[in-house]
């Protein structure tokens, strides 16, 4: 059967240049008329925020007048010399980096003990879950409280550990820990993340390859470094990628739990961007960090695809 | 048995009994069991700290206005009551629950003005929701197909494009969005709050459903298309039934994130009547003597449940949908 279904579909003229079809853009086979609907709508959703933002950056909105005045490239050249856009660089780096870290190490520990299969593996898989479903704008506010520096169980906790102290507690103080505060919201809400998507990549390591390596006499560490790890690479990138992009436009967190504070510890650049656009009606410095960090997002983006050669 | 066995002692071990062996082999089975119990600890122990803000968060919600505050936590066996439900879920007048709750004097915070009765901001996030979700994926099945099974010029630049359009920061994409709805008129309309979402979730979703089409053999559009139909024909009619599943856990994936966004939702409609519920949630002030705690909690957690439970349907697709479709869960 399956014999005779190839060898009709091999004779049968090839899809693509079927006789006696319409040609023109209106065709069904016209790749362009099954992409344009989306392609449309998302050129002019975010290419006209994104050349907006372009055109206002090179502007300044009087708030007086109500009008845009061109100022040239002023608002980049103040970019670079603004120390409180360099702490927002500093503070967001620090945040990609730190949370990266730790919740591609976290994830990959809590993802290789899950496939190890302990007992309830199924439930633990559920509530892993979780936290990552959960709004932003709640686990920010859950946190607000875990974190509260009189009658929080974390900062409780902490404090007990010496981690933080009575004056200067993990929210509040003069803001010493106030980014790691942040942080324990992202770790919590995203490690999860990264623990599906190992685990998945250690799902998809046939079995064959892993009795290979028992049989050659590796033990257990060996087998994870030498032949999971680098089978784990491809998904690694991919959850990575996706990391990077959104961490390096955090925004709900801070704005839920600090608002920036205290002392501009925590403020990273989506935040200062937002400060600028619509605390203090400076739209044109606004749309400048926006395009900023657009323009990094779509750098680190690019070249990581290129670097790990990703294809969809 | 006696076989399998008798072919074991003779690597420099000496001699056994079978007896022995035996218990060999049960002491390797209970350091098995023991190793594996270990196990359970450790990992059950981790997703229980990852679980804790999630169980005292709902707690909190049944929890009286002292047993929020009581440190450490009592996370089982506290005494439960209902008056936060029932402001948040029932409508129960504000001052009134804080009377009962807190006592006479107690401060109050913003909920004294606005209140907490949160059925109408969910009815606004489930309908936001639900709208932007057919919305999604309506455009996004045919475009998922096309890029399935087409290779027009710049394929990867397309992908590229439509994974690009999350890259800006959501701060800078609203301005310009709600100065193009004031020029239009679509400004504090629903509707422009979905296709904001819409934005928001194409790419996700055109991305997931392509992965789901990858999985179809090609050979059935051919074999369609012998049959006399047409590529809409072969996608309308034979194919989009083998993506149904992956349609089902894109939708709820959309309905997820629409449910969770917030400063679109914040700033694209201004007007209360029309609020989701991160707005309304995000709009309390929690500085005011920890009056609100209660509310919150019970809010919050009025707020998560519905995703909970769509969760339990499509957690094998979540992995996928959560990478765009480029990881197999």
């Amino acid at each position: 059967m399956a014999q005779s279904d190839s060898v009709m579909v091999g004779m049968s003229p090839s899809a693509k240049e079927r006789p006696g079809q319409k040609r023109g853009f209106f065709n069904s086979s016209n790749p362009w008329l099954w992409l344009s609907p989306a392609l449309i709508f998302l050129l002019l959703y975010s290419l006209g925020p994104l050349i907006l933002n372009l055109v206002m950056s090179f502007t300044e909105f009087k708030a007086r007048q109500k009008t845009f005045e061109f100022i040239g490239l002023e608002n980049w050249s103040n970019l670079f010399q603004d120390s409180r856009f360099q702490n927002a660089v500093s503070i967001t780096l620090q945040y990609v980096v730190i949370a990266l870290i730790i919740q591609v190490f976290l994830g990959i520990l809590i993802a290789i003990l899950l496939d190890a299969r302990p007992f309830g593996v199924g439930l633990m898989q559920t509530l892993i879950i979780l936290p990552m479903v959960t709004a932003p704008v709640v686990s920010g506010m859950l946190f607000r409280l875990l974190t509260h520096s009189e009658f929080g169980y974390i900062d409780f906790i902490f404090q007990n550990l010496g981690i933080v102290t009575k004056d200067e507690p993990l929210i509040g103080g003069k803001g010493v820990y106030a980014l790691m505060g942040v942080l324990l919201v992202e770790i919590w809400q995203w490690t999860p993340f990264i623990v599906l998507i190992v685990l998945a990549g250690l799902k998809s390591i046939p079995t064959e390859v892993l009795e290979a390596a028992e049989v050659d006499g590796a033990n257990g560490w060996q087998r994870f470094w030498w032949v999971k790890l680098p089978l784990l690479r491809t998904v690694l990138s991919i959850a990575i990628l996706f990391r990077l992009v959104d961490l390096f436009r955090v925004f709900d967190y801070v704005a839920v739990l600090t608002a920036g504070g205290p002392a501009l510890h925590t403020e990273t650049l989506s935040y200062y961007g937002y400060v600028n656009t619509f605390q203090q009606v400076k739209f044109g410095y606004g749309a400048t960090i926006g395009v900023f960090v657009m323009i990094v997002v779509w750098i680190v983006a690019f070249s990581y695809i290129r670097i790990f050669r990703m294809k969809w | 048995m006696a076989t399998a066995n008798s072919t074991k002692p003779q690597i420099g071990i000496g001699h056994r009994t079978e007896a022995e062996w035996r218990s060999v082999q049960r002491q390797q089975h209970r350091q098995k069991l023991i190793n594996r119990i270990l196990l359970t600890i450790v990992t059950g122990v981790i997703v229980l700290i990852f679980f804790f803000p999630i169980w005292f968060w709902v707690t909190a919600s049944f929890k009286t206005f002292t047993g929020i505050f009581q440190m450490p936590p009592q996370l089982i066996g506290f005494d439960a009551i209902g008056s936060w439900w029932s402001t948040v879920i029932g409508g129960r007048p504000y001052l009134e629950v804080v009377q009962e709750t807190v006592g006479a004097n107690a401060g109050t915070g913003g909920g004294g003005t606005v209140g907490y009765y949160v059925v109408p901001f969910l009815v606004n996030s489930a309908i936001t929701g639900f709208l932007s979700t057919l919305v999604v994926i309506a455009v996004a099945t045919p475009t998922a197909y096309a890029l399935s099974r087409f290779n027009p010029r710049g394929k990867q630049n397309i992908v590229f494009f439509i994974l690009s359009t999350r890259f800006m920061p959501a701060f800078a994409a609203v301005l310009p969005i709600t100065q193009i709805y004031r020029f239009i008129g679509w400004d504090d309309t629903r509707f422009g709050l979905v296709l904001a979402h819409v934005l928001v979730n194409l790419p996700l979703a055109i991305l997931l459903l392509k992965s789901f089409f990858d999985d179809v053999p090609t050979d059935l559009d051919d074999a369609a298309m012998v049959d006399g139909c047409n590529r809409w024909g072969a996608f309308w009619r034979i194919i989009i039934r083998y993506v149904l599943p992956g349609m089902g856990a894109a939708a709820v994936l959309c309905l997820i994130f629409s449910w969770n966004e917030f400063l679109f939702a914040l700033y694209l409609v201004r007007i209360p009547d029309l609020s989701t519920l991160p707005v309304f949630l995000a709009g309390f002030d929690t500085a005011s003597g920890g009056t609100e705690w209660g509310f919150l909690a019970a809010a919050g957690t009025a707020a998560m449940v519905p995703v909970f439970i769509f969760i339990l349907f499509v957690q094998r697709s979540l992995i996928r949908g959560l990478t765009l479709g480029a990881v197999r869960g």
